[in-house]
């Protein structure tokens, strides 16, 4: 049997072991809370051959040819340097910060790469939809003791592991294990298995870093960034914020608005679903029945039969229409003209802004984990909205989502956002707005499933006062997709082709 | 017949509302096209799906690009990928991109039979028929 000393090694580890599971962060259902940011330890994007267990990957003959012909043209041909979704493990080590969200429920993580996010289902249930392919895959996560397992499925094969060439087929399966070490370190482990490529499957490990001193992710648009730096797409000095040395807005520093005007009350429902924490359960997937708001905001009789007759979203003013400065409306009449069409930043896929996001034609989820409002849009962007009562960050940082923070008031949520950064169109139409935006949205949960959304601006730059928009939200029994927009962006050339006629017909007349 | 036809009608609904960019921007709505050919290929993709049809016409063959709704609006009623086989003849009505090219935004798609497949246009500013 064992010695004396055995017995007491035996012991003296176990306890070892206890203390360091009773310092994990747990969450109110016991899991250990993978809650924060955090950001991979180590530089492996480059080429994550250091982290593989044993060294190499065991690529099939063919394959290894294959993937010396991508390191090759590694250069060119990395889809993540055309700022293609870099698909998972990838998206994991790739040298920037992400923050992870857990209810008992599911598992997001939101990406400060390009606004990507992950929604893990730790529900127990099935995809509702079968057969479909995706950059990032569809992701089912359970539970195994104190370690988060989460089965990836379904990603096309247009993804690389990394720089140097690295890749997979369609048939890939990754097996991603989350284990909490201390408070502050999570070993990521992935197993890869795809039965076209390798000749047996394989695994990578990493520790990822809990990001103490960051309060907050900001954002890295790769696309846009790229575009703006070629000249693909031109920012309007009159609506975006000066960079540091830039002139200021020709229009001068915003005025004092006076104030909006008294709107009509609406109630919120008796019955709702709550949270433990007593507020209610906002949960779930929501389509907003935004009455063509994508289209234009105001009031408006069909013309040409080129848009439906609508009522428009707008509550404030009464009339319906949005209180313009002239230079402003004439700039959003300009915007109809078809030349025009290329700049709206949706058309090259950019994300939609506040608060433009909610009433784009796609669906959203909303997540409630503890401290949070956590909103991810089909069309792959994320909001997220502290409730611990911070303040909004420094006026120098400026974001396409701007920065939100939020509060309940009874049980209505309301969300304030400022920081954007004017290059945001409000709709297709080009309802103007600018880096002077400010929009004060509430949630107001009108019966369960219900939600009354309303938004006012307040903008000096583009706008005479505030004004508001009233729009229904309804949750449905659904799941997210994914949206890869610029990666299959069939119609950004054809927008602009009519831009540059327009242009060389302008040149040629003067 | 009946049930039929709502469901087309749910579709074209479904692939009006997922647009990302402006109608009118890209399409003329004063140059209306028919076009009758072959389904060479259909891209399930985002923000837009395409059908891509050979059409003759005076001899050639031209290979058209055709804008519908989101993959998502059609995996969400059920379509695959394989719904649209290669070869398929197709009667389309749309509009042609104003940049001239052989590109057009779906308004109603026909089997030859007279049933009517999913597509409507991909955006709520197209004209109603």
């Amino acid at each position: 049997m064992f010695s004396w000393s055995q017995k007491a090694l035996f012991a003296l580890s176990a306890v070892v072991l206890s203390a360091q599971q009773t310092q994990l962060p747990r969450a109110v259902d016991g899991k250990p809370n993978l809650q924060g940011i955090w950001q991979v330890r180590g530089k492996v994007a480059a080429d994550l051959k250091g982290i593989v267990e044993g060294g190499t990957i065991p690529y099939q003959p063919s394959a290894a040819a294959k993937k010396q012909q991508n390191f090759t043209n590694r250069q060119t041909a990395d889809p993540v340097g055309k700022c293609y979704f870099p698909g998972v493990p990838r998206i994991m080590y790739m040298e920037y910060p992400f923050q992870i969200f857990q209810t008992p429920e599911h598992v997001a993580i939101a990406f400060e790469w390009s606004q990507v996010y992950r929604l893990i289902y730790t529900n127990g249930k099935a995809a509702p939809h079968e057969g479909i392919d995706s950059w990032m895959g569809d992701s089912r996560g359970r539970w195994e003791g104190d370690t988060l397992v989460v089965e990836v499925k379904g990603q096309n094969d247009k993804t690389w592991f990394d720089l140097a060439g690295d890749f997979h087929s369609d048939a890939m399966n990754v097996t991603e294990r989350y284990t909490m070490l201390d408070a502050d370190t999570i070993r990521y482990e992935a197993t890869i298995q795809d039965p076209k490529v390798f000749t047996k499957s394989w695994k990578i490990s990493i520790p990822m870093a809990r990001q103490k001193n960051m309060k907050r992710l900001l954002e890295y648009q790769c696309q846009a960034e790229a575009e703006e730096a070629n000249g693909l797409f031109e920012r309007d000095p009159r609506t975006w914020y000066p960079n540091p040395g830039a002139p200021a807005s020709p229009l001068g520093k915003p005025a004092v608005m006076p104030p909006s005007g008294t709107l009509p009350e609406v109630k919120t429902g008796t019955n709702l679903r709550r949270l433990a924490d007593g507020k209610p359960d906002l949960t779930g997937y929501y389509q907003s029945n935004a009455g063509g708001a994508n289209y234009g905001l105001e009031q408006r009789r069909s013309e040409l039969r080129l848009t439906p007759s609508t009522r428009g979203v707008i509550i404030d003013p009464p009339d319906r229409m949005l209180p313009y400065q002239p230079w402003a409306r004439a700039e959003r009449i300009n915007r109809e003209e078809p030349y025009r069409g290329y700049d709206d930043p949706t058309a090259h896929c950019f994300v939609a802004g506040v608060p433009r996001s909610i009433y784009v034609p796609s669906p959203m989820q909303i997540l409630q984990p503890p401290g949070y409002v956590v909103m991810l849009f089909e069309r792959m962007s994320w909001r997220i909205i502290p409730l611990d009562g911070r303040a909004h960050i420094p006026d120098n940082i400026r974001l396409w989502q701007g920065d939100s923070v939020g509060h309940w008031e009874g049980d209505t949520l309301v969300v304030d956002t400022t920081n954007m950064n004017g290059k945001t169109w409000l709709n297709e139409v080009g309802d103007v707005v600018s880096y002077a935006e400010h929009v004060v949205e509430r949630f107001i949960p009108t019966a369960d499933g219900k939600i009354t959304y309303r938004a006012t601006v307040t903008d000096p730059i583009a706008y005479t006062k505030p004004w508001t928009i009233e729009i229904p939200l309804n949750r449905a029994n659904d799941e997210l997709l994914e949206v890869a927009c610029h990666e299959d962006n069939g119609d950004l050339q054809h927008l602009k082709d009519v831009r540059d006629e327009y242009r060389a017909k302008q040149k040629k007349g003067n | 017949m009946r049930i039929r036809n709502l469901s087309a009608v749910i579709m074209l609904m479904a692939g009006s509302v997922l647009a990302h960019h402006s109608f009118t921007a890209e399409f003329d709505v004063n140059k209306p096209v028919k076009l009758n050919g072959k389904v060479t290929e259909m891209k399930f993709s985002n923000p837009h799906s395409w059908i891509y049809l050979d059409v003759e016409k005076d001899g050639k063959v031209v290979n058209w690009a055709l804008e519908t709704g989101s993959a998502n609006a059609l995996i969400r009623r059920g379509w695959k990928k394989t719904d649209l086989p290669a070869g398929t003849v197709l009667l389309v009505d749309g509009w042609q991109a104003r940049n001239g090219s052989a590109t057009a935004n779906v308004s109603s798609v026909t089997f030859t039979d007279g049933r009517r497949l999913f597509a409507g246009s991909s955006n709520d500013a197209a004209p109603t028929k």
